[in-house]
């Protein structure tokens, strides 16, 4: 696939994910944590098993047959969701985004670094450690910004 | 201030800003945990197709969501059929996240996702905050947060060219 064409897509995946944080914040003060990941979470399944009968070609491998740890990967979205419903409305939608980034991009490059869960390795550069630093210092201004404007 | 008038609502007491503190080193765990999340998610995608890695994830996070919430008892809050139509869209638009999760991490590598993942979602959520778009408390976007802002572009620049 065209890599500037992928990398548009996985932009436009951000944006519909801070619209989605927005909205499960907002729910998750109605109905409960539990509630609103739930739905979300059913909503999904759902959406993604019609997507599947109708559009998802034959699969040489099915998810039955690979190793059982490479299915756990919902876990951390169950986490990472009720953090997020628990949070926002408390920390805001801005700096709730630029903390999971922090932690997504560390891990990120941990993972590209050592090529963890059968990813191909990407080594770490000066140039990746300094834009860490620059994620670090632009979720302080966010967290100053909040609790000034809180005041 | 007029940023206090615009926030009107919102008070500040010393016990929610030590809530706040607390809260985010468990944001930023979260955030770790989508990482390995999209870890998984790649080489699961290619092995089984997209559709089926992330119907894995809905489909386990809604069984142990269910199980969750039957076990803890009646919830507090109106029915979710009482509540507006638009505020349930938001399972539509995880699958969009998690399917292009799968399909861009095996060319591009985690960091690079996670990046072009992030300039979607800060632009948005300045935004969202800016506006009070979908019901979320009114931010107006000051001097810092631009900042901030600039600051992560300079990030995306640096990672993508390293």
């Amino acid at each position: 696939m065209n890599l500037i064409l992928l990398l548009v897509l996985v932009i436009a995946a951000g944006a519909v994910l801070s619209v989605q944080a927005a909205i499960n914040g907002r729910l998750g003060q109605a109905v409960g944590v539990l509630r609103s990941s739930l739905l979300t979470f059913a909503v999904g399944a759902i959406t993604t098993a019609l997507l599947i009968f109708f559009f998802e070609p034959a699969q040489a491998v099915s998810l039955l047959e690979v190793p059982k740890w490479q299915l756990t990967g919902a876990l951390f979205g169950v986490v990472y969701m009720m953090v997020m419903v628990g949070a926002v409305p408390i920390v805001g939608t801005a700096v709730a985004t630029v903390a999971v980034i922090v932690g997504q991009l560390g891990m990120g490059m941990l993972i590209d670094n050592f090529g963890w869960l059968g990813n191909p390795a990407i080594e770490l550069s000066g140039s990746r450690i300094v834009a860490m630093l620059c994620l670090a210092l632009a979720l302080v201004f966010m967290y100053r910004s909040n609790t000034r404007q809180a005041d | 201030m007029q940023a206090s008038l615009i926030e009107g609502a919102a008070q500040s007491t010393p016990k929610k800003n030590a809530l706040r503190l607390l809260l985010l080193p468990l944001v930023i765990l979260a955030g770790m945990g989508l990482s390995v999340e999209a870890g998984l998610l790649g080489p699961l995608g290619v092995q089984v197709g997209h559709l089926w890695a992330t119907l894995s994830i809905f489909g386990v996070g809604t069984a142990i969501l269910f199980l969750l919430l039957l076990f803890s008892g009646p919830q507090k809050g109106p029915a979710l059929t009482d509540l507006p139509r638009w505020q349930l869209i938001g399972g539509f638009l995880g699958p969009m996240y998690v399917v292009v999760l799968t399909l861009a991490t095996p060319h591009i590598g985690i960091a690079m996702t996670m990046i072009a993942i992030l300039s979607g979602q800060v632009g948005k959520s300045v935004l969202i905050d800016h506006f009070g778009w979908f019901g979320t408390a009114r931010k107006r976007v000051n001097g810092e947060r631009w900042i901030a802002l600039a600051l992560i572009v300079a990030a995306l620049v640096l990672i993508a060219r390293g």
